[in-house]
């Protein structure tokens, strides 16, 4: 066996069989689906766990304050305007009693304008209830002052709603429905993992260079092999690492997909079964929620999966290569972890700016800021998959590539001259100046 | 002599400073032969170069009475002076890494792996951690990580700091075994005791460059400075003689006094004349120790910079 397939198998190893391998395997999906689950879960706890408060409304056009309906938090409570001289006076009278006191001006008409007091902060779902309500009715009542019979209906049955299908043509000109959402949705999750893969894996390899060096074994071991085979044997293997973590995620997701794709199935035949009438179930199969289903299932299809994960697959591994070969150089300049950050904060800083980089270029796919950081090779991983279900022209994806790659290609170059000097030097604060100084050495 | 290291004018700079000036060395075959000098003098310089793992800017490194190259590293073994494994790294899988990197195969290192470790009674530390062991049993895995591949070369760098007298002895003889199944061994140390007890041959090294190098016993006979250590019989005292030599003040207790021969006069006419004028019954010559010829050449030599 090779000297560099030995270093490769050490490094794996020893990172396969450790317990934070395995946590991490398991925590990072929890935390991932956590992260969609949190917000509907606060929201859902948000409304479950709190009483409904009572608001006093003061009506001083006495037409509109019995209109508002009470939502799942508040109640309202009506009151003639000229029942309250003083609304202040009125919510400290109430001792605690009211949320809120909200007074409908009697020229709401013309002011377009209400206010709400109360000496606590104004929960942003009372305000935007009462001014969708109020803005509703107000805008009926001014339909019906024009006396016209039936305007009200006229105008509910003209307004419209135009729902937006989008088609993509094949190269044989065969129509597949596409869903732009799904993409994209498909699209940043797979930046993400980009992302978060180059940060978690680069600083790993960071600190076993770290590690190797403050250990003083790196000196035994490059009395074996050239020190440019332990670095790529360190990069290489960790590589290994995270694609067999990918492969166990995906592995789990396809059997979960394919438990729950069986379960679903065996539901929806039953439904079916159940309704002994051919006509009501073609009816509910044409409008009901297995119609949207069949759309959405279609429209999943839709999506050029083969060109997404080739594109994926090179593009992290081209990034992993960029990055990691920075981070084994920074780790072999210093001595300790905590010296590093000098090193890594704007390693740290450019990621950050891909990932919002990627967010923004969602708006605006084919826009100047979009072509620019999906080319440069420091951005383009994480911007380039962000862009790819918007049908990015192959010529631009071909030199997004060949650059990442070239790039790259210097950088562990660059990498491996820094990186020689850098694991025998000990005790010596190291500044972007000596690292330059090294490369010419 | 057939030499198995054959160093000539190597030259190696860093970022302007100068750390090996036109250095030349031999090492016979099958010699333990010492590297000596003060901190900073340029040994660890030299020793990366011979491990490969730096290369001189001049000059030329023969092994075996080649042009040493990178493929050679698996006839060395080495021992920095900083020693280091990996911490998280079963005992037995570590030595069986690092012999294999050195060209091993698999099933000759495991089997090798498992004699040296009961021969150091760490058989039973096979599978644990290594930070598990102590720092003397580390040092012991270390030592076997070093010859487990039975290199032609060995190179220690203070190969006994860090061991208690008995393991150092331990050591000591495997060293001397080591010689005895052929190999060539390179120490590098300031430890001038030991270098007196298994060094044949040394180079000193200060200031980047050689300063002295030889046979041990020849450097240490071209430095006697005619001292003699005079044993008398009980109760008698050395009759002073200004023309042969000067007493030196006693050092401790016992009978034994210390003469420094005047220049020119030899030890033959120096121990006929105490003969015949004191009742003499013993003497011994007294050469200079390692210890002390290092650091009289090396001030010497730092005078003569200054």
């Amino acid at each position: 066996m090779s000297k560099l397939k030995l270093i490769i198998a050490r490094e794996y190893m020893s990172m396969v069989g450790r317990k934070s391998f395995i946590i991490m395997t398991i925590l990072i999906p929890i935390l991932m689906i956590a992260c969609v689950l949190l917000p509907i879960g606060i929201g859902y706890l948000n409304r479950e766990g709190s009483d409904v408060e009572t608001v006093a409304v003061i009506d001083q056009t006495g037409r509109y304050g019995s209109a508002l309906t009470d939502t799942d938090l508040y109640h309202f409570m009506p009151l003639r305007g000229d029942t309250v001289a003083d609304p202040h006076k009125f919510y400290a009278q109430a001792d605690g009693q009211l949320a809120a006191v909200v007074v409908i001006p009697h020229d709401i008409d013309s002011v377009h304008q209400l206010t709400i007091y109360s000496d606590k902060t104004i929960n942003a779902s009372l305000k935007m209830s009462l001014g969708r309500q109020l803005s509703d009715t107000i805008t009926r009542a001014h339909v019906a002052s024009y006396g016209v019979p039936n305007l009200q209906q006229m105008i509910d049955e003209s307004s419209v709603n135009v729902d937006v299908k989008s088609v993509k043509w094949t190269d044989d000109g065969t129509e597949t429905e596409t869903s732009t959402e799904i993409a994209m949705g498909i699209g940043f999750v797979l930046a993400f993992l980009i992302y978060m893969f180059v940060l978690m894996y680069g600083a790993m390899i960071m600190n076993g260079v770290i590690e190797e060096k403050t250990n003083r074994i790196v000196e035994v071991i490059v009395s074996s092999c050239k020190p440019f085979e332990l670095m790529m044997g360190k990069i290489i293997g960790v590589a290994l690492v995270g694609l067999t973590q990918l492969a166990i995620w995906t592995v789990v997701m396809l059997a979960l997909s394919a438990v729950a794709g069986s379960t679903l199935g065996l539901a929806m035949g039953d439904t079916f079964a159940m309704s002994n009438d051919p006509a009501a179930l073609q009816a509910a199969l044409a409008e009901g929620g297995n119609a949207d289903m069949s759309g959405i299932v279609q429209a999943i299809l839709g999506v050029n999966y083969l060109q997404i994960f080739l594109a994926f697959i090179f593009y992290f591994i081209g990034g992993y290569l960029l990055y990691a070969a920075l981070f084994a150089a920074f780790g072999s300049a210093v001595d300790q972890a905590n010296d590093a950050s000098q090193f890594t904060t704007p390693i740290i800083i450019i990621m950050i700016i891909s990932l919002y980089a990627g967010m923004a270029c969602v708006e605006n796919p084919n826009g100047p800021m979009a072509l620019w950081c999906s080319m440069i090779p420091f951005t383009s991983p994480i911007v380039m998959m962000v862009r790819l279900p918007f049908d990015v022209p192959l010529w631009q994806l071909a030199l997004s590539i060949i650059l990442l790659f070239g790039t790259a290609a210097l950088m562990v170059w660059i990498a491996s001259r820094i990186y020689r000097i850098g694991i025998l030097l000990y005790g010596k604060k190291t500044s972007y100046r000596d690292l330059i100084g090294w490369l010419r050495r | 002599m057939d030499n198995y290291i054959e160093i000539r004018d190597v030259v190696k700079q860093y970022d302007g400073h100068l750390a090996l000036d036109h250095v030349s060395m031999d090492v016979p075959r099958g010699c333990i032969y010492g590297l000596l000098g003060p901190n900073g003098a340029g040994k660890t310089s030299l020793i990366r170069i011979i491990n490969r793992i730096t290369h001189q800017d001049s000059g030329t490194v023969k092994l075996d009475g080649r042009a040493i190259t990178d493929d050679d590293v698996v006839h060395i073994g080495y021992l920095p002076e900083e020693r280091g494994l990996y911490k998280k790294m079963k005992v037995g899988d570590q030595i069986v890494y690092l012999a294999r990197l050195k060209g091993m195969d698999k099933a000759t290192a495991t089997a090798e792996m498992q004699q040296w470790l009961e021969r150091f009674d760490l058989g039973e530390w096979r599978d644990k951690k290594l930070e598990a062991l102590s720092k003397g049993m580390q040092q012991k895995v270390q030592f076997i990580a070093t010859v487990i591949h039975r290199p032609q070369l060995l190179i220690f760098d203070e190969p006994f700091s860090g061991f208690d007298p008995v393991n150092a002895d331990q050591l000591k003889a495997e060293i001397l075994r080591l010689k005895q199944e052929g190999s060539t061994v390179l120490f590098s140390t300031h430890n001038m005791e030991s270098v007196e007890a298994i060094c044949e041959r040394i180079t000193l090294i200060n200031h980047s460059r050689v300063v002295l190098d030889g046979n041990v016993d020849d450097i240490r006979q071209q430095h006697k400075q005619g001292i003699l250590a005079v044993d008398l019989s009980p109760g008698q005292q050395l009759q002073p003689c200004d023309a042969l030599y000067t007493i030196l003040p006693t050092s401790g207790s016992g009978r034994e006094t210390q003469v420094r021969l005047q220049a020119g006069v030899s030890m033959h006419d120096a121990i006929a004349w105490l003969n015949d004028h004191c009742a003499l019954t013993g003497f011994h010559e007294i050469l200079p120790s390692m210890h002390d010829i290092f650091v009289n050449t090396v001030k010497d030599q730092d005078h003569e910079q200054a």
